[in-house]
């Protein structure tokens, strides 16, 4: 095995790039998010769920946005919205246990990929805000990093009361000390005055953003600041609950997607320039059944999309093979069969984070061919 | 609960709030290591002395009174100390009840193998870690407990992969708790057939049923590469082939074939690769069946470069992150001498010159950082979710590190802890740790007042300079634990 080189190479603010893993859990359709409203197979699979094409926002001849990710059209028209359909893992359990597992570790495998990506890119500066997860415990796609951060408010950052005084006396110490603990300490003094800073202001979006008060919407507002603030995030990982929709589906599924898209176009617009470094990556572990089930919902099925925002992506496009929802090309029984596996479409947007050269390591035993994307 | 319950919870969906790690209740609450008030005297010179240094080297630093009780057990210091190394390598004599009627509460992790699978996997690693803390902060078997740490490493098994989520708990058991303190060519053995090993490194899929299946290599690469030789050890591609041979036919019951004798692990003769292998120079003759593998351990474990990398990384844990030469080939030969006894190997490595009179030149890692602190304040702590989150935070959680090398020793790895060390020590300082407590105003009182408790908390007097810092802030435990001679060993 091969071991990380662990310099640390400086790298100025505006080089900061932070990749922001959204997990949709429970298997989120993405005939829904994203239906092939230009597929007639889908609107006679579908003949009470289905989206009519007229009232959603095309994407291109075959696809559309549902409508109640309209607020994502926007940043698809300005190109910094790429999807990716039919894609998935190779896990066929249609467990979302197993099937989370797989993708998250990128494999039977000890530790996630996004954690392992961490450890294997040279350091970036101090680490010790390198990755958040939002939540109430480490996601498995973070296992393993070098330092992970399970974030409930950005008071967890701060020493709090009596922490600058605190601070204060022991930055005296630490250059007595001298070393690589002097330098160390003179790295954390700076980002605790940056993060008290950012505790002392009320946080105002930018570029007139508005986000959203539901958990999503406010996980990435704090998400923005500490990019702006250049604490050093390299990693996000939020998670979304809610997809399982087996039963009325669309219940389940629309107050979602909306607070879905709400919440990434406001990131997305209050980041404004600042979007060309973060990448935002839409995620979930399968996609569900072509054909609708007898309670207005749909059962585990096998691909899904996913959606690379912002970072250099080249958007405007709907990517990978798509097979069509003719009842010969579906998997099992009748399932959208996975054409793109979710490392490759992965691995276009590590790529552009450092992991060039990387990805070998990342996703050891698949053969990365990461997409055009 | 049983694993189709669990999985059945797992595609509920709330999977994260459904797995919670508390449901251990708050029953763990500990008192401190020392269990009552007395009084303690501290280390009282500005120098850290031999006492000081064996206690820091050899254990998660000192609770209150830990000085005073080693400098007695001998006339001189030099006396004091070979007594408390001694007392130390025979971990087995000294009575551990109070840690012990403690981890009565994780009395899971005793279960056989093929039951730990009952539990959530998210219960199973929050009682692992438990163990490792409480053990770590509470145990009188305190190098037992170092090594225990430096062996899991050093047989590193990420407990996330596959069925690792519930074999990691015996391999601690019965693999590095077993032969810690042993015969380094028994633990070697036990690794190999762990269940959890057969897992992580795919030994379990290692087969040559015909003649046209190539053995899956990755463990008796690691073996090699890291176990046993060292990257530099010398064994070439051939090697690693042939002792790959050697291993193959064992197998490991897993969940997705079997539903009873899980983690079982057994030999298929018709899966072994029969004929004679060729390692280091060595020969496996053709038909030793399940014997092969205990021949190819001896073989691995005789190679004077298992001395030499064992030794390397004895000394980097226990004299310095660039290990003397001279300690290190004395060491090995010893080591090599003794035929892998770990025991008669750290006696000498504790009595070299090199030991004997270097300082606090070790960075500690996160996790001896947080046990020292609980220990030096004599916390109570119940080592849950809220301790284990500051691992997670500094990239330090045990039985998580990802790659086979297990958690790097040198200070270089951890620098970048700071903040959350900081962190650490305001939230202890404040009992803003849910969970974890601390008595400052009692802890002063017992040591003496505040110099006395800064000399012991520092393991010498303080500096003037850390006087006077310690002079400017009301939060004077938070600075002494976030203060840069705490953070090393």
């Amino acid at each position: 095995m091969q071991i990380a080189s662990r310099g640390a190479v400086a790298v100025a603010p505006d080089e900061q790039r932070t990749l922001v893993v959204v997990f949709l859990r429970g298997g989120a359709d993405g005939l829904a998010l994203v239906p092939p409203v230009g597929d007639d197979a889908y609107h006679r699979a579908r003949p009470r769920l289905r989206v009519d094409g007229r009232s959603a926002p095309a994407l291109d001849a075959r696809f559309a946005l549902h409508p109640r990710l309209a607020a994502l059209h926007p940043l698809w028209l300005r190109g910094d919205m790429a999807v990716v359909h039919a894609v998935g893992s190779e896990d066929s359990t249609r467990s979302h246990f197993e099937a989370q597992d797989l993708m998250e570790h990128g494999g039977v495998m000890g530790g996630g990929w996004l954690g392992r990506f961490l450890r294997v890119r040279p350091a970036t500066g101090s680490r010790a805000l390198a990755a958040i997860a939002f939540g109430t415990q480490l996601p498995e796609v973070l296992r393993g990093a070098p330092a992970a951060t399970v974030l409930r408010s950005l008071d967890d950052f701060t020493l709090g009361d009596g922490g600058p005084a605190l601070a204060a006396s022991l930055a005296g110490l630490y250059q007595v000390d001298g070393g690589v603990l002097g330098a160390a300490a003179r790295d954390t003094v700076r980002s605790l005055e940056r993060l008290d800073a950012l505790r002392a202001a009320p946080y105002r979006a930018a570029h007139g953003a508005e986000y959203g008060s539901d958990e999503f919407a406010q996980s990435l507002l704090q998400v923005a600041q500490l990019i702006k603030a250049g604490v050093g995030l390299e990693a996000v990982s939020i998670d979304v609950g809610g997809w399982d929709s087996h039963f009325t589906q669309g219940t389940l599924i629309e107050p979602l997607m909306l607070r879905l898209g709400e919440g990434l176009a406001a990131f997305c617009t209050d980041l404004g320039p600042s979007l060309a470094t973060t990448s935002i990556v839409v995620m979930t572990e399968f996609g569900r059944r072509v054909a609708e089930n007898a309670s207005l919902g749909t059962d585990h099925g096998r691909g899904s999309v996913m959606f690379v925002m912002g970072g250099g992506v080249r958007g405007g496009q709907v990517a990978g093979e798509w097979p069509g929802l003719a009842l010969h090309a579906l998997d099992g029984p009748g399932d959208l069969p996975v054409r793109t596996n979710y490392r490759d479409v992965l691995a276009a947007v590590l790529a552009r984070h450092g992991g060039q050269g990387l990805l070998g390591r990342v996703f050891p035993g698949h053969r990365v061919q990461a997409m055009q994307l | 609960m049983d694993r189709r319950r669990f999985l059945q919870l797992g595609s509920g969906l709330a999977a994260s709030s459904v797995l919670a790690c508390d449901r251990l209740p708050q029953l763990l609450l500990t008192r401190g290591i020392m269990g009552d008030s007395a009084p303690f005297a501290p280390p009282d010179v500005p120098y850290i002395d031999l006492v000081s240094h064996a206690i820091s080297r050899l254990s998660y630093g000192a609770g209150p009174g830990e000085y005073a009780r080693v400098r007695a057990l001998g006339r001189t210091s030099h006396d004091a100390v070979a007594a408390y190394v001694r007392e130390q390598l025979a971990p087995g004599q000294l009575d551990d009840g109070r840690a012990e009627a403690v981890l009565r509460r994780l009395s899971m992790l005793d279960l056989p193998v093929g039951e730990l699978f009952e539990y959530e996997a998210p219960v199973v690693l929050d009682s692992l870690t438990r163990e490792r803390l409480l053990r770590a902060t509470l145990s009188r078997r305190q190098l037992h407990e170092a090594l225990v740490e430096f062996w899991s490493d050093h047989f590193n098994i990420d407990s996330s992969k596959g069925d690792c989520r519930w074999l990691k708990a015996a391999d601690e058991r019965d693999v590095i708790r077993a032969h810690a303190l042993g015969s380094f060519g028994a633990m070697v053995r036990a690794s190999a057939l762990s269940p959890a090993m057969l897992w992580y490194l795919d030994g379990r899929t290692n087969r040559r049923a015909n003649a046209g299946e190539q053995p899956n290599e990755n463990y008796a690469r690691e073996l090699l590469e890291l176990h046993t030789l060292g990257v530099h050890g010398g064994y070439t591609q051939r090697d690693v082939m042939e002792a790959a041979r050697a291993l193959t036919g064992w197998t490991v019951r897993g969940l997705g074939e079997s539903s009873f004798g899980l983690g079982r692990v057994e030999f298929a003769p018709e899966l072994h690769d029969d004929a004679q292998k060729v390692v280091l120079g060595e020969v496996i003759p053709a038909g030793g069946g399940e014997k092969d593998i205990d021949r190819l351990v001896e073989i691995v474990c005789a190679h004077p470069a298992t001395a030499i990398h064992l030794s390397t990384k004895l000394c980097r844990r226990f004299i310095d992150d660039d290990p003397p030469r001279r300690a290190v080939e004395w060491v090995a030969s010893v080591f090599s001498g003794s035929g892998g006894d770990i025991r008669a190997t750290l006696s000498v490595l504790l009595a070299t010159p090199e030991f004997l009179a270097v300082r606090g030149t070790k960075l500690k890692r996160p996790f001896h950082f947080v046990v020292s602190a609980l220990r030096a304040t004599d916390a109570a702590s119940d080592a849950g979710p809220a301790l284990q989150d500051y691992l997670s935070r500094m990239g330090h959680a045990p039985f998580q590190y990802p790659t086979p090398d297990g958690y790097a020793d040198d200070a270089t790895a951890w620098t970048a802890t700071l903040l959350w060390r900081w962190n650490f020590a305001m939230a202890l300082q404040r009992n803003r740790i849910q969970g974890t407590r601390v008595d400052h105003a009692l802890l002063e009182r017992r040591a003496g007042g505040r110099r006395a408790l800064a000399a012991h908390l520092l393991g010498r007097r303080p500096t003037p300079d850390e006087w006077s810092a310690h002079e400017s802030t009301p939060d004077t435990l938070a600075l002494l634990v976030a203060s840069p001679a705490f953070q090393r060993f």
